[in-house]
């Protein structure tokens, strides 16, 4: 009976404290307004401001130093590690034996995995003359002896046909398709 | 009749030379398509025209992805255009002429001025001159130059006795003026006339000899 007592007396207070924490405390009359103003007086601390002065003949002076680097790099990269041949057409002056002259064709395909060289010197067969990869990785090349004259000719890269972008172009053929063409010289 | 015999024999021998040294006719060709070609060719072949060139059209047009019409009739034209240069340059024109020849009519030279220029280049300097002129011409009709002056300024270098490396120095200078603005025709004009002066000047210092080959054209 006693215990019954005690335990509704604790059951009261406990309401009572909840009842406590669960009301919303009231501000003190006049509290938001004293905020308010001591935020609005209080000073703001001023950010130092660093200002770049540049004058405009360094500026330019600069930015072409830029484009140059930039320019040299791209050069540098693009063509590769030294001494890798240059992408297109080219003959030696001295005849082989059998009087027929040296010509190197050489094309940049760093993604292809066969490359090959079709024309009117090898009658258009594509397994006839494949070019072998340069150590720059990027080139491929190969020399074929062709006797002074005109040639149509074309590369093949993978399977597809690609035009030689150093050459002259054939301008229309029988096939809708034009050619490069080489013209190898006499002596 | 012994000697009969053994002209076929010896004919017949080279034919069947010329007919091994072909490349052969692509395999995809349907059945038509090669037995029309194979046919074109062996009337080239009986009329003695170089035959090499026709094979390698039909691989061209394979390879371009032609249809096979397309290609017989392409062959076709190759064998017609050998024809006309043989007749407008004799029966006895060497195959890389008749090769050069057959270029120059499919780029718009007519029959006639074949002839004319097949005349004019019956001199000391034989069939590699003749075989670059016309190569020449071809190369300059390709640049734009209308074909009757181009026929014209190369017929008047071979009438002159040019030989083959005077065309060659011809087109590389003739590169080189184009590439520094000039219009194909009046690089032409301008560097045959200088080249005629030079072949037509009494015998002097220089004259005998060419000038040298420019080496920044784009012939190789």
């Amino acid at each position: 009976m006693r215990e019954q007592q005690e335990d509704d007396q604790l059951t009261g207070a406990l309401a009572q404290a909840a009842s406590m924490l669960r009301a919303e405390p009231v501000p003190r009359a006049g509290w938001r307004e004293a905020l308010l103003e001591a935020v609005a007086s209080d000073e703001i601390d001023q950010m130092p401001l660093h200002r770049w002065s540049v004058r405009p003949a360094a500026a330019i002076a600069a930015c072409a130093a830029c484009v140059i680097a930039g320019a040299a790099l791209s050069y540098g990269v693009l063509r590769g590690p030294a001494g890798a041949p240059a992408p297109g057409v080219a003959a030696s002056s001295v005849r082989n034996g059998d009087a027929s002259l040296p010509v190197r064709f050489a094309l940049e395909a760093p993604g292809a995995v066969h490359v090959s060289i079709v024309g009117d010197f090898n009658g258009w067969n594509p397994a006839g003359l494949p070019l072998h990869r340069m150590p720059d990785g990027r080139t491929w090349e190969v020399e074929v002896g062709l006797t002074p004259g005109r040639y149509a000719y074309a590369f093949v890269v993978d399977g597809r046909l690609a035009r030689d972008s150093s050459a002259a172009e054939s301008g229309a053929d029988d096939f809708g398709v034009p050619n490069s063409v080489v013209l190898v010289g006499g002596s | 009749m012994l000697a009969f015999g053994v002209c076929l024999t010896a004919g017949a021998g080279r034919l069947a030379a010329q007919a091994a040294s072909e490349p052969a006719l692509p395999a995809r060709l349907g059945a038509p398509a090669k037995t029309a070609i194979v046919a074109i060719m062996d009337s080239a072949r009986a009329a003695g025209l170089p035959t090499t060139g026709l094979a390698a059209k039909a691989a061209e047009g394979v390879l371009k992805g032609a249809d096979d019409a397309r290609i017989v009739d392409a062959v076709r034209a190759l064998a017609r255009a050998l024809g006309t240069a043989r007749d407008a340059l004799g029966p006895t024109a060497d195959p890389s002429v008749l090769d050069a020849g057959a270029s120059a009519l499919r780029a718009g030279v007519t029959p006639a001025t074949l002839r004319s220029l097949g005349n004019a280049g019956a001199t000391p300097a034989g069939a590699p001159a003749l075989a670059s002129a016309l190569v020449t011409l071809v190369d300059f009709v390709a640049k734009g130059v209308p074909p009757a002056l181009a026929s014209q300024s190369i017929e008047q270098l071979l009438r002159l006795g040019a030989p083959e490396s005077r065309f060659v120095t011809l087109r590389n200078q003739v590169e080189a003026d184009i590439r520094d603005g000039q219009s194909p025709e009046t690089a032409v004009t301008t560097r045959v006339r200088t080249s005629v002066q030079q072949l037509g000047a009494p015998a002097g210092p220089g004259a005998a000899h060419p000038p040298p080959p420019d080496p920044a054209s784009q012939t190789v």
